[in-house]
Parts: C-alpha cells; sequence; structure tokens
C-alpha cells in the first residue's frame, strides 16, 4: 500500500528515489519521530520506513519502493515541510 | 462548521461499536486488528467508543518524567502505564471518561490530518453546545477546553492514510487521577461534564450525542454493530 509518488534520478547509473515528505492537507509543518530503518539497511516496499507527527497526530510513511536506505537527510528532531526531502533510496 | 466532506454530499456506511467497560492493552489489540481490515476495505469506517480502567498512555513524543508520582502510588492506585505509537504526551484514560476511536480511511475524506483533528474537536464542541456547555479549541494546545480548563484531549495515529486512537471526553473522571501526572506535558486543569451540568449525561447519552456529532462532520450513516464479531478468539 503506497500512497507516494516516488521521484527517480539517474546518478552514475544508479537507480535513486527520493522519499519526501507527502501533502498531509493543512499541515505547515512535522517532526521526524523516529527512522524505523538504518541507513544501509534493506527495504522492501510498504515496510514503515518513518514516523513524522504534527498537531497530536503521529503520520507513518513507508517505504515506496525495494531498496536500500542510502541516506537520511531529515534527523529524529529536526523540523520538515511539504515536498521536503527526508531520504534517499537506492 | 468545518467538514473534510465539505466538497461531497457523498453519505458513507459506517459502523459504532460501543464496547462498554473494557480493558486498555486488549482494546488495543482490537484497533489494531480494525486498523489491517479497515486497510484491506474490508470493513467501513469504524468507530469504538469506550471506557478503560485507570491507565496512563504515554504518546510518541512524551515523557514518563510528566508521571509525578512514585511508582508505588500508581500501583496502589491499580494505575498502569503504557507507551503507544499515536500522537503526544501522556494523558489519562479511566471510569468516567469517553474514549472514542475512530478507525477511519482519510484517503475517502480528503488525506488532510489537521481537519480531521479539528472535526474531532469540532465534535465533541457541538455535543457540548447542544447540553448549554460553550467550549472552545485554543490555538497551539489541540484538544478542547471551557474557559482554560481541558475537558477533552485528542491523539492519533495513521498508517496506510488509516486512523486509530482518537479522542477522550472527561464525562464524570476522577481528577486525584489526572492530578498523579502534568497531562500533556503541561501544567493544566481538567474538568468533567458533571462540573458543569446539573444533570450530567450518562456515557451512553454521551456517545451517542458525540458520535451523532462526529457523523454529522464526516457525513457517516452510522449502524450500531455488534463488538464480539470482530474480537477474535484471543480477545480477553
Amino acid at each position: 500500500m503506497n500512497d507516494h509518488e516516488p521521484n527517480e534520478t539517474h546518478l552514475n547509473e544508479a537507480r535513486l528515489t527520493e522519499v519526501r515528505l507527502p501533502d498531509l492537507g493543512e499541515v505547515d509543518e512535522v517532526t521526524i519521530i523516529a527512522w524505523l530503518k538504518e541507513e544501509g539497511k534493506p527495504l522492501k516496499s510498504g515496510e514503515d520506513l518513518v514516523e513524522v507527527e504534527t498537531e497530536k497526530t503521529t503520520f507513518v510513511i513507508d517505504a515506496p519502493r525495494d531498496g536500500r536506505l542510502k541516506r537520511i537527510v531529515k534527523k529524529e528532531g529536526e523540523k520538515a515541510y511539504p515536498n521536503d526531502l527526508l531520504a534517499e533510496i537506492e | 462548521m468545518t467538514s473534510w466532506l465539505k466538497s461531497s454530499e457523498t453519505i458513507t456506511e459506517a459502523l459504532h461499536l460501543p464496547l462498554g467497560h473494557a480493558e486498555y492493552v486488549a482494546t488495543h489489540r482490537l484497533q489494531e486488528r480494525l486498523h489491517r481490515l479497515r486497510c484491506q476495505n474490508e470493513i467501513p469506517d469504524t468507530i469504538l467508543t469506550v471506557e478503560h480502567d485507570p491507565v496512563f498512555t504515554i504518546g510518541r513524543s512524551g515523557s514518563a518524567k510528566n508521571i509525578l508520582v512514585p511508582e508505588q502510588v500508581l500501583n496502589d492506585a491499580g494505575i498502569s502505564v503504557h507507551r503507544i505509537e499515536r500522537g503526544g504526551d501522556i494523558t489519562y484514560h479511566g471510569p468516567g471518561q469517553l474514549v472514542v476511536y475512530p478507525i477511519v480511511d482519510l484517503r475517502v475524506h480528503g488525506r488532510d490530518l489537521k481537519r480531521y483533528v479539528s472535526n474531532l474537536e469540532q465534535a465533541v464542541i457541538n455535543f457540548l453546545e447542544k447540553i448549554g456547555v460553550e467550549a472552545r479549541r485554543r490555538a497551539g494546545f489541540p484538544g478542547v477546553w471551557v474557559d482554560s480548563r481541558k475537558i477533552a484531549s485528542v491523539g492519533v495515529y495513521v498508517k496506510h492514510w488509516v486512523t486509530r486512537h482518537g479522542l477522550a471526553l472527561n464525562v464524570d473522571i476522577d481528577k486525584g487521577h489526572f492530578s498523579m501526572i502534568n497531562p500533556c506535558g503541561l501544567d493544566i486543569e481538567v474538568l468533567s461534564l458533571a462540573d458543569l451540568v446539573p444533570e450530567c449525561p450518562s456515557m451512553e447519552e454521551a456517545a451517542t450525542g458525540l458520535l451523532t456529532e462526529l457523523g454529522t462532520l464526516c457525513s457517516w450513516h452510522l449502524t450500531v454493530g455488534d463488538p464480539q464479531k470482530y474480537r477474535g478468539e484471543r480477545y480477553v
């Protein structure tokens, strides 16, 4: 069950997928609460990836595809805004 | 009045499962089960109403530091503590408090977290207005307030755009239990409906009244169902 359209870029033949904060409606900002996967670890499409919180609501963002969590861009405790880059998957 | 179905007049079927008095952990398992079924579109939007034994629950951004009494005091009072996945800090559930857990697919309700929470609050405000109590939101402090005192709390978890957890309205609670914590991590005062109206509604009346308002905001056609059908064999 994947609601997020992955953004793909091609860099040195490696297929990178950007994980961005999805449109959550009238939400202005969220706080990154917890990464549920570590950098470098493999991922399956639809697996829980990161929890963000806003307005007393925890929202779980899932992995957009199979791959490996290459880089976490927004760390736990940081604020994020709609369409911000949160992580990269390869 | 805000509604996340403002752009659509579509009425959708929804199920109300009144649990009466039910233990916290078992109810949490039931929420997880219903959440799974809602994600698979095997059930409609489903709303649990329940009254719990005394518990403190700590949300994702919460801290046990907001429990103000030693563990022994909690044990003596029969209060258990649970770390859970909803947003927010610490709160209390117990006898005399109406807890509402809507298991709702927000993909059919506008995919808007802020408006969903706002509608939970608005349902409480509308219900209280019907029984002569003026309540409001406070900017930056989610929940429902009567003057500077809190009468209802919200805390939600959303996965695959389907919600669980929800709201808690103090109908006639033991405020001594609340005094053992800093609710929501804030130094605030709480109150009950019983403090405000001469004839306090029963828990059943409060559940019916509140769900009527929430149903209007969500354009639900509500049917009361039998919780036993959804509990599963391991439900205690």
